[in-house]
């Protein structure tokens, strides 16, 4: 590992890998940091060496993004500096980056010229009566196990949300060995069905985007896995874990329930660095705001894939592409002209990916399919503030001054998890000002006290 | 156009407060917040309640140290003030006074603490010098490098998130009228009135009480005065919760360092370490950005608490947060009226979190000519000289 790095990459995911690719060779001295051992960012997470998964990522999907993963194993010239997280980064005394970075040797200071943020997305957490119980995760706590170790968390598992990414899930968990009790979706079948007709043109083109859910469903069709439409979660319930969930429906028996209302942007460390930020998804969150070759409003910071907007893993891999090549710009490496010759492929292919994206995003909208909050909901789990706290405090006043007033927000996930749920709290009391959300605050992870500490 | 009797600029701990003491008074009060009530220094600080000589004051020569004992009047009233203050507003401010703790780590600070401590007593502080084992038998996670300690029972701190919150409520129970979302946007002297512009409406008031920590040289200027307060950023940092381990507000003679367990579990460490103050497009220092952390603050104010109290070293740091507060140009608090604009008070500077309450209490008491000889030494009357040319 260098000390100072030209570009400093954060996350090993497609966007990240590709902006990496796209400048190899150039002589630059490039470091990809990722909290991951290996590379292969959200959809790609690999399994840890020592374990042997035989079916690690099949299918058609996948191609093009293991052959890129391949591709940049094999990069020479590209730090790999896996196992390490990004805590915070500042402006490093006139001169780029200094970037905070806990590992297992503890923490170091890295220094880069530019800093390229690709840090992804996460499961939007959702609330609702049962949720804090252990059994219950997100979709993508679930996929985590199942991945990268190939367990099932529960032997009875319902998936309940809004995001069709629920059926891969589901579908994982049953190749897997797993049961699925069911799969429920809140909205209905015809609505889905109406938005998918409204875009026909768009989904033909981007059939082999779908076809993963298609082979999914027929999977589950096979195991005999009911997906049920316009089906919401209303508590989950049990005494020390879970037991069952109860839908607008029905009660069903189950061990852990995955819920799957879609995703937001990872925003901590952009928002850190003082850079303009907009309204992520209908799922809530921030993206990170960029010009056409991913620059943000800090000069030097660049940021890519889901961080600017949660739209895919293909389409992130263009945004790396892009991102890498208008580096490349700002380094006087290239020109524009031929820069943007370079990416020309990539832009058209983004462009379809985004309107596939755009099509899901719709589809998978959760806003009017939240579960109701009771009283006693915890909002916050870090802090276990119940939205009896919250409610007298929306009296117009931001996100930030309820954070104070409450401690939502305040605990060890620096209020990642809360925040969409409060930021919709105070939307629906009929808070009107603009609220940018909760002050960006170090460190984006915990870290012990004496791995910060100058030296005795 | 609205009238009051009086007008306050500022929603921190010492506008709040002084809404409260002059509405209980019967007077007619408006209070203009430019955000959210409670949010500036006042929501930010680390929640000490020192009253023993502070580090600052002492590492700037005797002259200071001198002038700076010359306020133990002040802190008198302020630990009396801070023991009645839950069961007058009626709130719970998680406010512990069970002593404070000055360290020294080096015959040097020691010495420093000898002088201090007999500095105070004079002053009728009742600092206690106690030795390194004293000092553990009382604090057991005090680490053995600790040599010596000034103790003072009356020391403590409370929660700065509810302390400004539960003013406002009282303030607004007594019949005063807040303001928040709202800044000011002009204030004028008009004859023997202030009028003040925010959103849509203007204020005409007798009096005017500026309390807008950081921002009030902003408001001065509004004026046509001069003040001399400035902005200066600090760091707090949290960690994660723990058992109980810290019963005393601990402070370091010779480092900067704060510490202390909230009520929830979390040890607050702070201690006066700066971050960068932001600045506006022309360059000047802007108090409402947000100051940029500085590295080597937070490396410094962590291995001053490992080295003070070293099972901290072992706990998550879950936040550092950076606050804006104001200082003055001799480091004293600036409270009262200034004699060059008759009616117009300000309040500004210096531990206003320790001593808000009270300067809010005698500003209060001083409009309506009770005597406060206490606020003497904090008068803005020192620095008219500024403006002496300002017409
Ligand atoms: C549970 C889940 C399931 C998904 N399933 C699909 C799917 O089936 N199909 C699809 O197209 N998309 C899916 N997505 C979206 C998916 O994340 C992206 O499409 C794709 O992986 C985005 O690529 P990326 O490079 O932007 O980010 P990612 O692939 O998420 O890579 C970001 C990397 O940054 C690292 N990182 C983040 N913060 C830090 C930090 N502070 N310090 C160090 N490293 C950090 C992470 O460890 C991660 O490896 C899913 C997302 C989630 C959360
Ligand atoms: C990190 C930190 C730690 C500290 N620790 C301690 C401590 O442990 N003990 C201690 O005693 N003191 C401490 N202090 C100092 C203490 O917090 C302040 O002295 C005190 O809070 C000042 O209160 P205030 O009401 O004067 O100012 P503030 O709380 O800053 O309030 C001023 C208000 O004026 C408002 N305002 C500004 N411009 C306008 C306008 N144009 N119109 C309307 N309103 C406006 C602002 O929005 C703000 O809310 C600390 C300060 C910081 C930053």
């Amino acid at each position: 590992m260098a000390e100072r790095y030209d570009l400093v990459i954060v996350g090993g995911g497609p966007a990240g890998q590709a902006a990496a690719l796209a400048l190899e060779g150039n002589g630059l001295a490039i470091g990809v940091i990722d909290e991951q051992l290996r590379p292969g960012g959200q959809i790609l997470r690999q399994p840890p060496r020592e374990f042997s998964v035989a079916s690690w990522m099949t299918g058609k999907v996948y191609a093009p993004l293991l052959k890129q993963l391949r591709q940049f194993e094999a990069a020479t010239g590209i730090d790999w500096l896996g196992g390490r997280s990004v805590l915070g980064l500042a402006p490093d005394a006139g001169h780029g980056f200094a970037l905070t970075v806990s590992g297992r040797d503890g923490v170091e200071t890295i220094r880069a010229s530019r800093v390229l943020l690709a840090t992804g997305c996460q499961d939007l957490a959702v609330p609702l009566p049962g949720w804090t119980l252990p059994g219950v995760y997100t979709a993508g706590g679930i996929q985590a196990f199942v991945k990268s170790q190939q367990i099932v968390p529960g032997n009875r598992i319902v998936m309940a949300g809004t995001h069709p990414l629920q059926l891969l899930i589901a579908a994982q968990i049953v190749a897997s060995g797993g049961t699925v009790a069911a799969v429920l979706f809140a909205q209905k079948r015809r609505t889905m069905m109406r938005q998918l007709a409204g875009h026909a043109l768009k989904a033909a083109r981007e059939a082999s985007a779908l076809l993963p859910a298609g082979a999914a469903m027929a999977l589950l069709q096979r195991h005999r896995v009911p997906v049920r439409y316009g089906e919401s979660p209303v508590a989950i319930l049990g005494k020390d874990r879970v037991e069952s969930l109860r839908s607008t429906e029905r009660e069903i028996a189950c061990d852990a329930i995955g819920l799957c209302y879609g995703f937001v942007p990872q925003s901590a460390l952009p928002r850190m660095a003082g850079a303009d930020m907009i309204a992520g998804s209908r799922a809530g969150g921030w993206s990170t705001e960029c010009d056409a070759w991913f620059r943000t409003s800090v000069a030097g910071l660049y940021a890519a894939g889901e961080t600017t907007g949660v739209a895919g893993a293909a389409a992130a891999r263009t945004a790396g592409t892009i991102a890498g090549t208008g580096i490349a710009i700002d380094f006087g490496l290239v020109s524009e002209e031929e820069a943007t010759s370079r990416v020309s492929h990539a832009r058209s292919e983004r462009a379809r990916h985004l309107e596939f994206a755009d099509l899901l995003d719709t589809i998978a909208d959760p806003s009017g399919h939240f579960p109701r909050i009771e009283a006693e909901t915890i909002v916050c789990r870090c802090e276990d503030v119940p939205s009896a706290t919250i409610t007298p405090l929306l009296d117009g006043r931001s996100a930030n001054a309820v954070k104070l007033a409450s401690r939502c927000g305040m605990g060890l996930c620096q209020g990642r998890n809360c925040e969409p749920t409060l930021l919709r709290l105070l939307a629906g009391s009929g808070r009107t000002d603009e609220d940018n959300g909760f002050t960006a605050r170090f460190p984006a992870r915990p870290v012990m006290l004496g791995d910060l500490a100058a030296p005795k | 156009m609205q009238n009051a009797d009086v007008l306050i600029v500022g929603g921190g701990l010492v506008g709040c407060a002084t809404a409260w003491h002059l509405a209980r008074g019967g007077a007619q009060v408006v209070l203009v917040e430019a955000g959210d009530i409670g949010m500036g220094a006042s929501g930010q600080n680390a929640g000490s309640l020192h009253f023993q000589l502070e580090r600052r004051f002492l590492e700037n020569g005797e002259a200071l140290a001198e002038q700076a004992a010359q306020t133990a009047a002040l802190n008198r009233l302020a630990i009396d003030d801070w023991r009645r203050l839950e069961t007058e507003l009626g709130a719970d401010l998680h406010v512990v006074m069970d002593g404070g703790l000055m360290v020294a780590e080096t015959a040097e600070q020691v010495a420093i603490l000898e002088r201090k401590v007999a500095r105070e007593n004079a002053q009728g502080i009742n600092t206690r010098l106690l030795d390194g084992d004293e000092a553990r038998t009382l604090a057991p996670c005090l680490s053995p490098g600790i040599l010596a300690a000034g103790f003072l029972a009356d020391e403590g701190h409370a929660d700065a998130r509810s302390v400004t919150r539960a003013f406002a409520q009282a303030a607004a129970a007594s019949g005063a009228s807040l303001h928040s979302r709202s800044p000011v946007t002009s204030a004028s002297r008009i004859e023997r009135h202030f009028e003040i512009g925010f959103r849509e409406s203007t204020v005409r008031a007798e009096r005017l009480v500026l309390a807008c920590g950081a921002w009030t040289p902003i408001l001065c200027a509004k004026l046509n005065l001069h003040m001399p307060l400035y902005p200066v950023a600090l760091q707090m940092n949290a960690t994660e919760r723990t058992g109980p381990r810290i019963g005393h507000l601990i402070q370091h003679v010779g480092r900067r360092l704060s510490m202390k367990q909230t009520d929830a579990g979390n040890i607050l460490i702070g201690g006066g370490w700066p971050a960068r103050l932001a600045s506006d497009p022309r360059g000047a220092f802007d108090p409402a950005g947000k100051p940029v952390l500085i590295p080597a603050s937070l490396a410094g104010n962590l291995r001053a608490a490992i080295d003070t109290a070293p099972f901290v070293e072992t706990l998550n740091l879950i936040r550092t947060w950076t606050g804006v507060t104001a200082i003055s140009a001799d480091q004293l608090p600036i409270v009262g009226e200034v004699p060059s604009m008759p009616g117009c008070w300000v309040a500004g500077g210096g531990s206003a979190f320790t001593l808000g309450p009270t300067f809010a209490r005698l500003m209060a008491q001083a409009m309506v000519g009770t005597p406060t000889p206490e606020l003497d030494i904090v008068s803005p009357a020192r620095f008219e000289h500024l403006n002496s040319f300002m017409g």
